[in-house]
């Protein structure tokens, strides 16, 4: 130490009143002292030691000691929420001195609500971030988009980024699964002690190549000095789907059968001399051979059916699903060591038979300070999930068949398995229900992150800090179906591994300072090294199975070879960064950031990008001029700009490669390579432009906060996979062309409606992003997209992605129609559906296409209310979205034009034309229309949607059973998904993404009642 | 860590930098060319089969692809049998292409291995070029590799220019490659599946004209086509089978008829999907086979059912007179059968092991006989002689005298019904737009189809091709 010296000082409020007791200690020490009545103080230091002054409802602040022996300050009261410290990309702040945009979310109840995964605690909780539950498979992922979508062919999802650890971005599959592993995977919503999410690219920058879609940073539970608070938190309760699909009833079937039979054949000959009321052992005569489009089964019309049964294979497929958690964590420690231990177990039946989602995890999280300077300590956090889907989601797949399956039957729920046939008037598919029942479909995952890290405090206010970071994943699926569930009585099965591994290397020093009371200094410098390996290994049986009691591929009749393989790929990132943050008086706030990132995915001759950034804020309210007022007690302007890249093309998509393709010659196969793909050299990142601006205000001493956004995000250079000529031998070319701006505004607002004992908080948040396709590829080619049939929506200069491009329905063709030479398609007659004829030519076509709308919701808002009266707390969080549109391939599949009797059929089809004079709703056509499909508006439905995600109403007993060792106790009900609405009748759920833009059979959510108790003693 | 570790290559996948630099490799990426063929047939009985009036592939639904295919519609440039077509045999000629560069002296030293490559990519390049040209007309004239950038400014040349590079590739491929194979060879193209390729571009370019840009170009190449079928029979190494169904047993493949065919295997993902996609869903499930193919029934015409003579033994061969399904009932339809011999099924639906007969024997002398009756020049025997063999050989009883083509036609759509070659021979012959318009009026009962109009002798562009670049490609007359 230095030499000690007394040095002295008055501490004042911000209306220069004195403060009495403001406690001061030297930082790192237990010595100290407090204000007097006249908020002066006196207190022994050396030179170089801190000051740390605190005092309730009060920032705390702290101070340098330098050479002066005088060290007077004012305090300022803190404001709850700007006070809050958190976290950014490599360091935190002050949630009051952010200059850039970044959204936080309350975690501090997270534990004491039922949520099963992170994303889905997010939804509804930031505006900017969207967060989408595409799918209702248990453990299924959710789509998270920040400002909208700004890339066509890479990556829209963010950067996760776990205490500090940059998680390996996974491309979300066009059918909106994580083929290799969710960044989310298997983490604990318990473990959680706040998420923010960098939305600007100022903010997020700083995260380089990776961080155009924003940036979600995670923070998990710390220990905390003191003695260990132990928290046990539990919940039971039972889920079951949002929505069930309204189909033809078996009766309303048979009717609609029925009825296509007779008009069959009464029309197969010309001269009048069939007729429906001829029997069908009188029709089978006259054809001389039976034949079922001409023929009515005859129990149809019998009392009772006889020999028939009536099935509703939702009814069958569904089920109510229980759900249970344990989660137990302890918190404590001392100047010398601070840990948090939880593990954590989630046990989730799904909403139909054999869907589940099984979770274990714990997690150590301890840090060790011998001294002063120096800390380390280790975050690790192993994790097993099993999630159980025997292949209910999607195209042909069992929900889907259970919607379109024939309700009647001669076999119940073991229609078409074992010796059972197919029902002469039904679809040739087996039972779903039996399907799912003996179908094995596990993907068990085994997960662990390690952080280690050490710190070091080289002089007061310069640290340096390193981190070793590893994840890593060890997946395994299981398929197994049994031959006598199967359509063709042949077992399958298929087996897949993988295992991702990342490691992250990372070095940073910063220095923080204050000069002269009034310049606030903050710089950081580092460095990064990245690897990940991904390694896959698949293989699959072909011929069947000799039995269908070994599950394993050891008793399978063959080995598919095209299903049969091991890959492995790797790819490296290096960075270097370097961030400063200066404030002036509190007054002016400034911060610049530099990013530079090499990757092994970006062409030889583009490996190195520069990612820089730079905003600027100005608190108003702490100026001069605004002393005097009392209306604002917060008042601050932002404006940002940055620039951050995508790096999410695939690993080699630079480099030309070969693929395998064999041909059989001499009687055997022989080995064939050919190219797969084109070269670019000069493959590099996307690059994304953000320009924000952002006014913060408090009013009513923060009774009232709101947080407004403006910003323009223009992404160039993207990574487009660009049609081109197939003259060329490819189809398309990843090539760095092309624009996107997404552009919109974001509202937080808090409002804190009644205070003290009867505490009702409210907060609302409202987005609105609107994306346009600036440039395309070469000459800005429209291009086209859009599976099954004819391409059904275009990417297009001036208009938002995936605009839908269709032919547009009008209601039903009239005999008068037809006689007046209205325009068909194909051979069309009355009663069969109506198109507009866009290009005139007299007939229907794809030429008749037109822009139809987008998928991109206008507007996104939640609200989200808190009331708090002596024990109780009740929440309720309401959501939704606006304007945006779907298309829905799956209503499409379920109701085809033209589609016969024999799949069942939506509700719709209850109204269907009969007849002229029995026209029914006007929108479906009469059942025996026989003419070509087109991609029309029919299965285009708007997605808006509201939804009480949550209503929690809990009680804390804790003020009843107070005792020394217990510290609370809470017990809560929850219903999650129990009200909503939407205008969805094509499929299940209005967010369903799973084919391309379009849903093709998503599943539906789950609504659920739980209870459940937090236990702290 | 050095930035020497941003420098990664694939570990799984081989990098085409280092590729195409030995012997060994060449003929593995001639292997990879070959394999462009894998799924021409499935192309050629959409394209060629359905859309002649040997079928009837009208479903009760209306909603499958092949249907606007049949129904002579004309806003098919979105169908995905077209763009097959175009990718496939564009994708084909860039491996060809490829190999074609990289090939010299210093990484294939053998003079013989090296000019049996070359034409080995040379043949499989004519052969690509011409598929193309008899779908669409003109295409871009892909004669080395290009970059996708690249061909953003190729257009379409015309047929004449890409006749020339077809021939020549073949004469280059007649004089190159040797006249058979064997061993792990067999199956690949030799000079004499050249010399009748060949003569069966002459023939089809000294075809009409129909006032189209398609494949005819009224050349008056006969001669040509002659001499070059004489010599295949004469000197080559080909003879008939005597028994009309022996021709495709999957046990006698390789048999003496075969000139060229596409090879498959099956249990070894080379296997052919061809044979399923002719027969319904359910008569693969009646029949047990162990996997299914997702196909309606697709009818063969009434007009070629009653043409069949009741002796005629290829009607047994060719077509499936309806089948017993799972809940024993009679379904009274009519299909091909042509390769199905459910004792040879594979594990799945693109397992089949049967080779495809591209060109045979019999084809050549009866495309010999067209040849003379379209030119007025040779002899009426060698177009009697092959036609009574067939016939004979069919069991039918009395032998024709002075063919002409158009009994000449109706003999040849007995013999290859199913083989997809119906709708190529009625436009070589200037007869399509006729006989097909006779046929509609008679069999299509349900008024599906529509006229046959010249245009509608090639196809459309397909519209994604269209749409990469506006301008770049002229849609045929004819479509939208």
């Amino acid at each position: 130490y230095s030499q000690q010296k007394t040095i002295t000082g008055t501490v004042l409020d911000s209306s220069s009143l004195p403060m009495i007791g403001v406690n001061i200690v030297i930082k790192g020490t237990n010595s100290g002292t407090a204000t007097d009545f006249d908020g002066n103080y006196s207190i022994l230091v050396s030179e170089g030691q801190t000051l740390v002054y605190s005092y309730l409802g009060y920032e705390t602040k702290e101070r340098l000691i330098g050479s002066s022996t005088t060290y007077n300050l004012t305090m300022k009261a803190s404001s709850t929420d700007l006070d809050e410290v958190i976290v950014v990309g490599y360091g935190s702040q002050k949630k009051g001195d952010i200059t850039s945009s970044v959204a936080s979310m309350k975690t501090d109840l997270l534990d004491q609500r039922p949520v099963a995964a992170v994303d889905q605690a997010m939804v509804g909780q930031m505006a900017g971030v969207r967060v989408v539950q595409t799918s209702g498979v248990p453990g299924q992922g959710f789509n998270v988009q920040v400002r909208g979508a700004g890339s066509i062919s890479a990556s829209n999802q963010p950067l996760y980024v776990i205490d500090g650890f940059p998680i390996d971005q996974q491309t979300q599959s066009t059918s909106g699964g994580y083929g290799s592993g969710n960044p989310l995977d298997n983490i604990s919503p318990n473990d959680i002690e706040s998420i923010q999410v960098l939305k600007d690219a100022a903010a997020a920058a700083i995260y380089g190549s990776r961080a155009s879609n924003g940036v979600v940073l995670i923070t998990t539970k710390k220990g905390k000095s003191g003695a260990p608070v132990i928290n046990f938190n539990t919940y039971v309760g039972v889920n079951k789907t949002v929505k069930k699909l309204d189909v033809l009833s078996s009766e309303e079937w048979i009717e609609r059968a029925s009825e296509a039979i007779d008009y069959n054949w009464v029309n197969s000959v010309t001269d009048g001399s069939r007729n429906a009321n001829q029997t069908s052992a009188e029709r089978e005569a006259i054809l001389g051979s039976f034949n079922r489009n001409f023929i009515k089964d005859d129990r149809w019309a019998m009392p009772g059916h006889p020999g028939l049964e009536f099935v509703d294979w939702q009814d069958e497929l569904f089920r109510t699903g229980l759900v249970k958690n344990y989660q137990i964590s302890a918190r404590g420690g001392t100047d010398n060591i601070k840990y948090y231990v939880g593990a954590d177990h989630l046990n989730k039946e799904g909403v139909a038979i054999g869907l589940g989602y099984k979770r274990y995890s714990a997690r150590a999280n301890v840090e060790v300070s011998p001294n002063d300077k120096l800390t380390f300590g280790v975050n690790l956090a192993p994790s097993y999930s099993i999630a159980s889907n025997p292949g209910v989601e999607g195209k042909d797949q069992q929900l889907h068949l259970a919607v379109s399956a024939t309700p009647v039957n001669e076999d119940g729920v073991d229609y078409n398995t074992g010796d059972n046939t197919v029902y002469t008037w039904g679809a040739s598919r087996p039972s779903p229900v039996r399907y799912v029942q003996n179908t094995t479909g596990d993907t068990k995952l085994f997960r662990t992150l390690a952080t280690m890290f050490g710190k070091y405090e080289v002089i007061p206010g310069l640290e340096v800090k390193s981190s070793l970071n590893f994840d890593n994943s060890d997946s395994s699926y299981k398929f197994f179906t049994p031959g006598f569930t199967d359509r063709n009585r042949t077992a399958s099965a298929r087996h897949r591994t993988y295992r991702r591994q990342s490691f992250v290397n990372e070095n940073t020093v910063t220095y923080n300072n204050t000069f002269d009371d009034k310049h606030d200094l903050n710089l950081l410098a580092g460095g990064s090294y990245s690897t990940y390996k991904f390694d896959e290994q698949r293989i699959q049986s072909a011929g069947g199975f000799a039995t269908d009691y070994i599950t394993t591929l050891n008793a399978a009749n063959g080995i598919n070879q095209g299903g049969t393989y091991t890959s492995e790929t790797k790819r490296v990132l290096m960075s270097y960064f370097g961030r400063a943050q200066y404030s002036y008086d509190d007054r002016y706030l400034l911060t610049a950031s530099i990013r530079r990132d090499g990757s092994s995915n970006f062409g030889k001759d583009t490996k190195w990008g520069t990612f820089p950034s730079a905003s600027l804020g100005w608190k108003i309210n702490n100026e001069e001029f605004m002393k005097t007022q009392n209306v604002f007690r917060d008042l601050k302007l932002r404006a940002s700009w940055g620039v951050a890249g995508n790096n999410g093309v695939g690993d080699y998509a630079s480099i030309a490669t070969m693929g395998i393709s064999n041909y059989s010659l001499g009687g055997s196969s022989m080995p064939g390579q050919v190219p797969s793909n084109s070269a670019n050299a000069d493959l590099s990142w996307e690059t994304a432009e953000t320009y924000d601006i952002g006014l913060d205000v408090g009013v009513l001493n923060n009774r009232i906060y709101a947080s407004l956004d403006y910003y323009v995000k223009t992404n160039s250079d993207l990574l487009l996979n660009v049609p081109v000529p197939t003259s060329s031998g490819f189809g398309s070319a990843v090539t760095n062309i092309g624009e996107v701006q997404n552009k919109g505004w974001e509202l937080e607002l808090t409002t804190r409606n009644f205070t003290g004992d009867f505490n009702w908080t409210t907060n609302i948040n409202l987005s609105s992003n609107q994306n346009e396709v600036k440039k395309l590829g070469p000459d800005n080619s429209p291009i086209y997209g859009g599976s099954f049939d004819i391409q059904h929506n275009v990417l297009q200069v001036g208009l938002p992605m995936y605009t839908l491009f269709l032919v547009q329905r009008d209601g039903i063709l009239s005999q008068e129609d037809i006689d007046n030479g209205y325009p068909t398609l194909g051979n069309q007659s009355a009663g069969d559906h109506k198109y507009v004829d866009f290009d005139g030519n007299g007939s229907i076509g794809p030429e008749d296409r037109q822009l139809s709308g987008d998928p991109n919701p206008d507007l996104l808002w939640s609200v989200n209310n808190t009331f708090k009266y002596k024990g109780f707390d009740l929440s309720v969080l309401v959501q939704g979205q606006q304007g945006g549109l779907i298309y829905s391939t799956f209503g499409r599949a379920i109701n085809r034009t033209s589609m016969g009797f024999v799949e069942n059929t939506v509700g719709r089809a209850r109204d269907r034309w009969r007849s002229a004079e029995s026209p029914g709703a006007g929108v479906e056509g009469k059942v025996n229309g026989s003419f070509g499909r087109i991609k029309n508006t029919d299965w285009l439905y708007s997605s808006d949607y509201w939804r009480i995600r949550n209503i929690t109403l809990g009680y804390d007993l804790g003020a009843i059973l107070k005792s020394k060792s217990i510290k609370g106790l809470r017990v809560y009900v929850t219903m999650e998904n129990w009200f909503g609405g939407d205008k969805y009748s094509g499929g299940f759920n209005p967010e369903a993404v799973n084919s391309s833009g379009d849903d093709y059979g998503g599943f539906p959510l789950s609504r659920s009642i739980i209870s459940g108790l937090n236990f702290t003693f | 860590c050095s930035t020497d570790e941003l420098d990664q290559s694939p570990i799984s996948d081989l990098g085409a930098n280092g590729f195409y630099s030995n012997t060994e490799e060449f003929e593995i990426a001639i292997n990879g060319a070959y394999s462009t063929l894998r799924f021409f047939p499935d192309t050629q009985f959409h394209l060629q089969e359905v859309r002649s009036d040997n079928m009837y592939a009208i479903t009760e639904t209306g909603v499958r692809p092949f249907e606007p295919v049949n129904n002579l519609d004309n806003s098919i440039a979105t169908n995905t049998y077209l763009s097959d077509v175009w990718d496939t045999n564009f994708e084909g000629i860039l491996r060809v292409n490829t190999i074609l560069e990289s090939l010299n002296d210093n990484v294939v030293s053998d003079q013989a291995t090296r000019e049996r490559m070359e034409g080995e990519a040379k043949f499989l390049r004519a052969f690509f070029y011409f598929d193309l040209v008899k779908t669409f007309g003109k295409v871009p004239l892909i004669d080395q590799v290009y970059t996708p950038a690249q061909t953003l400014e190729i257009g379409r040349s015309d047929v004449s220019e890409i006749y020339n590079l077809i021939v020549s590739d073949l004469n280059a491929a007649i004089s190159l490659l040797p006249p058979s194979f064997s061993g792990n060879q067999l199956g690949k193209a030799t000079s004499w599946a050249a010399k009748a390729m060949l003569g069966k571009v002459y023939l089809t370019k000294s075809g009409p004209t129909y006032g189209i840009e398609g494949p005819g170009l009224n050349s008056g190449e006969y001669n040509l086509a002659i001499d070059l079928f004489d010599d295949v029979i004469n000197n080559g190494p080909f003879d008939y089978e005597d028994d009309y169904a022996t021709i495709f047993d999957y046990d006698n493949e390789n048999n003496s008829e075969i000139i060229f065919d596409i090879q498959y295997n099956s249990g070894a993902e080379v296997g052919a999907d061809y044979p399923s996609i002719t027969v319904p869903d359910a008569y693969l499930r009646a029949n047990g086979a162990g996997f299914t193919n997702g196909e309606d029934n697709k009818r063969v015409s009434e007009d070629l059912i009653n043409s069949y003579d009741l002796l005629d033994v290829r009607d047994d061969v060719t077509i499936i007179d309806g089948y017993t399904d799972e809940n024993n009932i009679f379904n009274d339809v009519t299909f091909y059968g042509k390769y199905i011999d459910l004792n040879f099924k594979g594990r799945d639906r693109f397992d089949w092991g049967l080779n495809y007969p591209v060109i045979r024997y019999t084809d050549v002398q009866l495309m010999r006989a067209e040849a003379i009756l379209m030119s007025n020049t040779g002899r009426q025997t060698d177009v009697d002689t092959p036609v009574n063999f067939i016939r004979t050989r069919a069991g039918l009883v009395g032998n024709l005298a002075n063919v002409d083509i158009d009994g000449l036609l109706a003999e040849k759509r007995l013999e290859f019904a199913g083989e997809n070659t119906r709708w190529a021979d009625l436009v070589r012959t200037g007869k399509v737009v006729q006989v097909m318009n006779a046929w509609i009026t008679n069999d299509d009962v349900s008024g599906k189809i529509a006229t046959m109009k010249e245009d509608f002798v090639i196809y459309p562009v397909p519209s994604n091709q269209i749409t990469v670049k506006e301008g770049l490609y002229q849609q045929n007359e004819g479509y939208n």
